[in-house]
């Protein structure tokens, strides 16, 4: 719309807009390893039930999601392929790198096919450790997620200007 | 014979369809399933060649979680390497301690407290149902039906909470330590073992009659997929895949003893038929059977320390060793050579996995691409076992 | 003042006996050597295992013989190991930093010994009669080739890519050796011990760097050998 690209949204619309777009995340899990299980543990079982923060899995493809969690190690042989599908993605986008695999390399940090982070690929939002991360780390991370999804300026997002942490 | 306009345009239609059918080349297609892709259980990849819908040749691409074990096992010492390889099959992490931990406790002559031995046969058993229920969940959920993954992931939570309980991780729990346990089973948790395992009995019925017994599940899977028994141990295949071919092998009785199972009363399962079908039946009784023999080891439980004395810096002496055991996904082995250090000098693992899904170039040929996933489900693979 | 005679004699001990080989083990050593007869080089065994070293010309003629007459239809896996010795690596045990093992820095070689630094081991079991053993093989430097096992055992297929891009060894009538787990465009062998985990070099493990000072704070001048006690 014209009024975002010239910042002009007014606060309340603002207001309205993020909330409406932080409640309605269609998230592209990409799970690779170990986290997998755990955030599957988070979507798909009854106890931790990711559905009721708004978040709903399984889009039918990536040009169709909100919001990637890479959970596992990402390998030198994956990571094109993580980059490419981040790129299908429309704006705006988020990314929550979960497990220390996806963080830093984690406990395989000194191998020799491991990409040492996900962000040294695509940039990452919210970082949630652990190894695997309980599914309520998870769910933690994806409220902050929202929170700062809230406090976002999407005529700021729309021109491109580096995101701010903060507020 | 004269026809009315309407049927003359439908079978002018018809006809029309038919030459270019005739005119039509058609060549084989080239369909690439993952890395990412639901039906995979991770990131493996396999380029199919298509002629319509069958298959002409797969190729499995696999290496997307190589995170190189060998070679990190070179660089730890062995309580660290107790941390990595419980990360290498990551349903069932507690069992893939064990071959390891055995065999460094072989090379030092170390010998775990009885105590310590049946808590560890309890926990490999409780990993077992935790991998199987949720394989009896996601193998249904690959063939179609949605529900049965719902409640594999609901009876596993009861395991996990187990686990939890006992070694303070949901998985990956590293309780092993050479010479024994971390720490003995907190009070309680007897009691909430047999409840568990009553509730396990009870999901597996549940199965049972929603899966094993639907028609359309029977009609997806009998037939597909059939491994015969000398082309499976001659490609590796081990676990369940193969003992429902019909072998009758199975390294908790057969192989070199280890553990407490030459002390339980157990059955094993096996199946003639080597399709998709026998390979969940006999899971399934495998699930069954494991929830029994955790509910006699209950019973049996002997009393006393659950640590023996070892060194506080563990230096295992020269040597080497093979010790392979019965893992949930198959057999899984370790190769240990060492020197005397406090790490070892090469670590071979033998897993699972690796081999179950090297028969696939053979296995899939000839057969639709919709039963690619039936098969790919029913072999039950995990990445992290494929690519170390 | 001693007396001669109040100091014991301390005779040497014995050498200790080599344990007897397992029966099982015997019985397929002997049919081995039945069949090979010059082709094994050395057997042993550990821990109730048979451990047969072959010569690199009877390597395909071994595992017919274990697949026909041994009955050992299962292949468990087929491997390489390099036993140049381990490059110092960092953790220094006398400090007490016992974060990275340190290796003997001789060379040694295991159970059945070694011609050289490479060799390729593998391992068959048979599931009717609950028997396995382990076939080592040295690989010549020079030629650094095997024949292959594919025509005996189907599954060796994907266990030789994986040992030529670990270690090099190339096999003889392997349909298509191509890489395994690695990209394409990876070089060098990975598990060769000459093969550097450049992680490492670069940095030391973690354990051993001082805990993050808080932004405002200085880093403190002592160096801690883990457990992260240095600050503050």
């Amino acid at each position: 719309m014209g009024l975002v690209d010239k910042g002009k949204v007014p606060k309340p619309l603002t207001w309205l807009l993020n909330y409406s777009r932080k409640y309605s995340l269609w998230m592209f899990q990409w799970g690779l390893a170990c986290c997998a299980i755990e955030m599957g543990a988070a979507l798909a079982s009854p106890r931790y039930d990711m559905m009721r923060l708004g978040v709903i899995p399984f889009p039918a493809s990536p040009r169709q999601a909100d919001l990637l969690c890479v959970s596992g190690t990402v390998t030198d042989k994956m990571a094109p392929a993580v980059r490419r599908l981040y790129d299908q993605m429309p704006d705006p986008k988020y990314v929550i790198s979960m497990g220390s695999c996806a963080n830093c390399g984690g406990p395989y940090w000194d191998s020799y096919s491991v990409t040492k982070g996900i962000d040294q690929v695509i940039p990452v939002d919210v970082y949630v450790p652990g190894c695997p991360p309980r599914p309520e780390a998870l769910l933690e991370g994806v409220v902050l997620l929202q929170q700062r999804i809230q406090n976002e300026d999407p005529a700021e997002r729309w021109r491109g200007e580096p995101i701010v942490v903060g507020g | 014979m004269t026809v009315d306009f309407r049927t003359e345009a439908l079978m002018q239609k018809h006809l029309a369809d038919a030459r270019i059918n005739v005119e039509l080349e058609t060549e084989g297609m080239v369909l690439n399933l993952g890395p990412q892709h639901p039906a995979t259980h991770g990131t493996l990849r396999v380029v199919v060649k298509l002629d319509g819908e069958r298959v002409v040749s797969a190729d499995p691409v696999i290496g997307y979680m190589h995170r190189g074990y060998e070679k990190l096992t070179e660089f730890r010492t062995y309580p660290q390497i107790t941390t990595l390889i419980n990360r290498i099959d990551w349903l069932s992490s507690f069992a893939n301690e064990v071959p390891f931990i055995h065999a460094a406790e072989a090379l030092m002559g170390v010998e775990a407290p009885p105590r310590a031995e049946y808590i560890r046969t309890i926990l490999t058993e409780l990993s077992r149902i935790a991998t199987f229920v949720l394989f009896l969940g996601e193998m249904a959920l690959q063939v179609g039906a949605i529900t049965p993954a719902f409640y594999g992931f609901r009876d596993r939570e009861h395991v996990l909470n187990l686990i939890e309980a006992a070694t303070g991780g949901r998985f990956h729990p590293n309780f092993n330590r050479i010479g024994g346990l971390k720490i003995d089973l907190p009070s309680g948790w007897i009691d909430d073992c047999r409840r568990v395992m009553k509730k396990i009995f009870d999901s597996v019925d549940e199965f049972e009659e929603l899966v094993v017994g639907n028609e359309i599940f029977e009609v997806r899977t009998r037939g597909v997929g059939v491994i015969p028994p000398g082309v499976g141990a001659g490609y590796g295949v081990s676990g369940s895949n193969l003992r429902a071919s019909g072998v009758d092998w199975d390294l908790r009785r057969d192989g070199q003893p280890y553990l407490v199972y030459r002390d339980l009363d157990w059955k094993v399962w096996t199946h003639p038929d080597g399709d998709s079908f026998a390979r969940y039946w006999v899971r399934m009784q495998e699930t069954r059977e494991s929830a029994r023999m955790v509910v006699q080891m209950l019973d049996g439980l002997p009393a006393g320390p659950v640590m023996a004395k070892v060194p506080r810096i563990i230096k295992v002496p020269e040597g080497e060793v093979w010790i392979n055991t019965e893992n949930p996904l198959g057999e899984m082995g370790y190769y240990l050579f060492s020197k005397g250090a406090t790490g070892p000098f090469r670590c071979k693992i033998r897993s699972a996995s690796f081999s179950n899904v090297s028969i696939l170039p053979w296995l899939l040929k000839g057969v639709y691409v919709p039963d690619i996933i039936t098969i790919l489900a029913s072999l039950y693979f995990i990445l992290g076992d494929i690519d170390r | 003042m001693t007396d001669a005679e109040d100091i014991p004699i301390v005779e040497p001990e014995p050498e200790p006996e080599p344990e007897p080989m397992p029966e099982t083990a015997a019985r397929l050593l002997a049919q081995l050597e039945k069949e090979l007869k010059d082709g094994i080089i050395e057997a042993a065994h550990t821990f109730g295992d048979l451990v047969v070293r072959v010569a690199p010309e009877a390597w395909r003629k071994a595992a017919e013989v274990a697949r026909d007459k041994l009955e050992c239809d299962y292949l468990s896996f087929v491997s390489g190991i390099d036993w140049m010795p381990a490059p110092k690596v960092g953790g220094d045990e006398a400090g007490g930093d016992t974060s990275a093992p340190v290796q003997p820095t001789e060379t040694t070689y295991g159970v059945a010994g070694s011609d050289g630094r490479f060799q390729v081991f593998a391992r068959v079991q048979s599931t009717t009669r609950h028997h396995g053993l382990t076939l080592k093989v040295d690989v010549d430097e020079a030629a650094f080739s095997l024949s292959s096992w594919v025509p005996v055992y189907p599954g060796a297929d994907w266990h030789e890519r994986e040992t030529w891009e670990m270690f090099g060894i190339d096999f003889d009538g392997h349909p298509g050796m191509r890489h395994l787990y690695l990209p394409a465009e990876f070089e060098g062998h990975p598990l060769r011990k000459d093969f550097p985990l450049l992680s490492r070099e670069i940095k030391p493990w973690p354990g051993l760097v001082d805990v993050e000072p808080m932004p405002g704070e200085e880093p403190s001048e002592e160096g801690g050998t883990g457990q992260g006690g240095g600050g503050e």
